[in-house]
């Protein structure tokens, strides 16, 4: 894996000279808004700190509203019109380590199993992502308990390491990121290549680990714990949407074109059956499918935990529920 | 682009009012390849576009034996369902599928059947039956038991003759409450099976309805002898995608649209209550 | 002030004047509050006070109608529980409201105080059945401090500026429904957002649809907001939601001489008018 330094004018100027045959999506600092992930015009905008992004860099790949197809009525017959994919390619800079585990775990869904999902695929197809890792985790970061790592490049083309504020180290990780960024910066000697090992290791440290996943939640299933733990939850929908691994949609028909949405089971009526019946009535059932869904039946499914501890769903719910806390505060029962 | 969200198209060539809410429509699909290559397994289902209204999961209630054409029966409930009773013969709808595990056939071979439905449930039940029918020896002993609340609520009355007269085959009918010129059984379907007691030696029991029935069916059928593996229902909840994506189906590993949603006593009675 | 608190709650638990109470306990950072649900007189303790206890706990009432409650509230939350009186919502025997005079909140996502707390006079409390007085001095709204100053700095933005000011806030809403999860005037068992049979808006994140449900339920809390602050709290978008209710509320001020929230007795403002209320538009 080619390790180089570079100064960040050379990456800004190279993001820029890319930008005519490129879509360039980063970071920007929105003041007292914070950071979101925008589309730029110029690599002046980036915001590549060590602030998080609200919003995770999922809905570039699986977007928040999309049109699936149109259907067309002309003289009483309907006919269906399909939709051309956006070919744009895209660069995608300051994606985190955890996010970009996201994407992967996304990609199950999306696109191994059974029907394969063309308009997520055409977006992973379409875009190279340059992560950013992560200097400084903050409170609610927790990434190290779910096999992640601050300083990991799974998921991504080209990685960089901030280094002060004018410099970067950038590793190549594909040939994809090879063939864009392959040609930039010095490479490091050897001094530097242990220095920057051991600056990895120390930011690995820095999270602390948070959470204890049980091995099995299902004895625990029916227990007055949930009815405690969700109570103060207000059935928004927030840490459904800015979770990077989130992605239960609904399929709505406006207009005579089929869109898909964002839900999630947040939602009172996201399982509402025609006759009126709800089987997730209160949000003691919808607050537990959360947890049980991350950490049960996705692990059941494929093997790992659909959660890589980015922490946002910490940072931003109105009322502080802590799934950290939650889940390794659950009362397993020792036999089974 | 292969777009698994695309429906094919599909004309409404006939509609048939089964009770005061439910309809029958029988569509033929608009393309001819893919009507020649459209094949499905009894106890599956098709995600049904009313276009510019919704989509919906219905199960396809005839037999693949019978095909070209599929048939769909629909009560009336919400938002697509209304639109849906409103077309004509002749309109065009989207069909997206055949999604779901469908009934396991192999395991239904030689074998007695029990067929037990409530109301509408019947609709997915005589997709198999009619089957079952259509490739009568590969079945032993036929009885079908199917109970709706008045008799204004019972469906495909025109089988009703045909199935009673097929060979070593037993149709019981029940209303729950007695009526005028009602010449059948009188009881909830519960009650009805313990009145017949069906063999369950080399049997399996396929039950349909309503949840309150299916709640008191299976203890009937676990005390007339039925094991847990040989009780198949189809379960119900609210799907969209059909394609085990968004979730709505999902209930603890399974995804109802995916690996159902046929299902066995023993896999449905540890979540009948997620 | 804690300590009274405390104490407070723990006779309304051991007298069963209460089943429960609402009120705030420190969050797992440590240094924040959350809301929290007591039931048991030994879980008091739980019970803080302090410039972290943001949440508008009125919130939760709505769930647990029928039963004797027992919450906390400040000035702002205190007045949505009157609007949720005179809505008919609750049942005033059914409450036993704390009342706390409060020094101001503070507004995680910036520095200081709230900017609802600026011009808020935190001893107003409309309505208590107990009250726990703030020992130090009160903090007293700063004189000058015009509460519709930034209403004010929108609405001399010519009308297509002001258009397109919304426009741009707008285009960054997700759709997450938290702001009206968090409001205590939402209680629609059935929103306008989620209907199918007609359905009013598009579901979709695009600027269309966004516009059509931030307006619509900026309209339906008209002459309801009493200005808690929670929705633009809430907000992971950081939209400027205070700035549209308070608008409409700024017009309902001048216009009618009403404000949401003053005293139960009042009724809701819809549903009342006066021979002298403005009509010169009616031709």
């Amino acid at each position: 894996m080619t390790q180089k330094i570079i100064a960040k004018e050379e990456l800004y100027k190279q993001l820029n000279s890319l930008a005519k045959d490129f879509e360039i999506i980063g970071p920007k600092d929105l003041f007292n808004k914070g950071f979101f992930y925008e589309r730029l015009d110029s690599a002046q905008e980036l915001y590549l700190g060590e602030g998080f992004t609200t919003e995770p860099v999922k809905k570039f790949f699986l977007s928040p509203s999309e049109w699936l197809f149109n259907c067309q009525y002309n003289n009483g017959k309907n006919s269906l019109e399909e939709l051309s994919l956006p070919d744009k390619k895209r660069i995608i800079i300051g994606v985190r380590p955890c996010e970009a585990r996201g994407l992967i775990l996304l990609d199950q869904v999306f696109g191994s199993q059974g029907y394969k999902d063309e308009f997520y695929l055409n977006n992973r197809r379409r875009t190279i992502i340059i992560g950013l890792a992560c200097a400084k985790p903050d409170a609610a970061c927790f990434c190290t308990s779910l096999a992640g790592s601050p300083v990991e490049s799974r998921g991504m083309d080209v990685i960089i390491f901030a280094k002060g504020d004018e410099e970067f180290i950038l590793e190549i990780v594909t040939d994809k990121g090879k063939e864009i960024f392959g040609a930039l910066g010095q490479v490091l000697n050897e001094t530097e290549k242990e220095s920057h090992a051991l600056e990895k290791e120390k930011n690995k440290e820095l999270v602390i680990p948070k959470i204890k996943v049980p091995e099995s939640l299902c004895s625990i299933f029916e227990d007055a714990y949930w009815q405690e733990v969700s109570r103060a939850c207000l059935d928004c929908g927030i840490c459904t949407f800015l979770c990077p691994t989130c992605h239960c949609f609904d399929l709505v028909d406006e207009q005579r074109k089929k869109l898909r949405c964002y839900d999630g089971c947040a939602f009172a009526d996201f399982t509402v059956e025609a006759s009126g019946v709800n089987p997730r009535p209160t949000k003691k059932e919808r607050y537990r499918q959360r947890v049980f869904h991350k950490f049960e039946y996705f692990k059941k499914n494929f093997g790992e935990n659909l959660c890589v501890g980015c922490g946002r769903c910490i940072r931003h719910c109105p009322v502080k529920i802590d799934i950290r806390e939650v889940v390794t505060n659950i009362p397993v029962t020792e036999n089974k | 682009m292969e777009n698994v969200y695309l429906p094919n198209l599909a004309e409404i060539v006939e509609i048939k009012q089964e009770t005061l809410d439910v309809k029958t429509f029988t569509l033929k699909f608009c393309d001819e390849a893919a009507r020649q290559s459209f094949d499905y397994k009894p106890g599956q289902f098709v995600e049904f576009s009313v276009f510019g209204e919704g989509e919906a999961p219905f199960c396809i209630s005839n037999s693949p034996t019978r095909k070209p054409n599929i048939e769909c029966s629909v009560k009336r409930t919400g938002k697509v369902t209304e639109a849906l009773h409103e077309l004509d013969i002749g309109d065009t709808v989207g069909i997206r599928g055949p999604y779901g595990n469908g009934f396991p056939l192999e395991d239904l071979k030689n074998k007695n059947l029990l067929f037990v439905a409530g109301g509408i449930g019947l609709a997915p039940l005589r997709a198999l039956i009619n089957y079952c029918l259509d490739k009568r020896d590969d079945f032993k002993a036929i009885t079908i038991v199917n109970g709706a609340r008045t008799s204004k609520d019972l469906v495909y009355k025109a089988e009703y003759e045909v199935w009673k007269g097929a060979k070593n085959t037993q149709l019981h009918l029940t209303v729950d409450c007695n009526e005028e010129n009602w010449t059948c059984m009188v009881g909830v379907v519960p009650k009805i099976l313990e009145q017949i007691r069906p063999t369950c030696q080399d049997s399996v029991a396929i039950v349909c309805g309503p949840p309150v029935m299916i709640k008191y069916t299976m203890p009937v059928l676990l005390k007339l002898g039925f094991c847990e593996p040989s009780i198949i229902t189809t379960l119900e909840m609210k799907m969209k995608c059909g394609l085990g994506k968004c979730g709505r189906c999902n209930i603890g590993p399974l995804y109802i649209c995916k690996d159902g949603p046929v299902f066995n006593y023993a896999q449905v009675k540890n979540f009948i209550h997620q | 002030m804690t300590e009274e608190l405390r104490n407070k709650a723990k006779e309304l638990l051991k007298n069963k004047q209460v089943e429960l109470i609402i009120g705030y306990q420190r969050s797992p950072d440590g240094i924040c509050a959350k809301p929290c649900f007591i039931d048991k007189e030994t879980d008091t303790d739980l019970l803080i006070w302090d410039t972290y206890c943001v949440y508008n706990l009125s919130n939760y009432l709505k769930e647990y109608a029928g039963r004797k409650v027992g919450v906390i509230a400040k000035a702002c939350d205190s007045k949505s529980i009157v609007v949720l009186l005179q809505e008919n919502q609750l049942k005033r025997q059914d409450l036993f409201i704390i009342g706390v005079e409060c020094r101001g909140v503070v507004d995680e996502k910036g520095a200081g105080f709230a900017q609802k707390c600026k011009s808020c006079l935190s001893s107003n409390i409309p309505i208590y059945d107990y009250l726990i007085k703030e020992r130090e001095q009160t903090r007293k709204p700063l004189e000058d401090d015009d509460e519709y100053e930034p209403i004010r700095k929108i609405e001399a933005k010519v009308l297509l500026e002001r258009f397109k000011f919304w426009q741009q806030e707008f285009k960054s809403c997700i759709r997450c429904y938290a702001c009206r999860q968090i409001c205590p005037l939402c209680y629609c068992p059935k929103c306008v957002a989620d209907q199918t049979q007609p359905s009013w808006f598009s579901k979709a994140a695009n600027l269309t649809g966004n516009f059509s449900w931030n307006v619509t339920r900026a309209m339906h809390l008209a002459g309801r907001c009493i200005d808690c602050g929670e929705c633009e709290r809430a907000c992971p978008a950081g939209i400027p939601l205070r700035e549209i209710n308070k608008k409409i509320e700024k017009d309902i001020k001048e216009l009618f001489k009403y404000q949401a929230g003053a005293n139960q007795e009042q009724k809701p403002f819809f549903a009342c008018f006066e021979k002298s209320d403005p009509e010169d538009w009616i031709k």
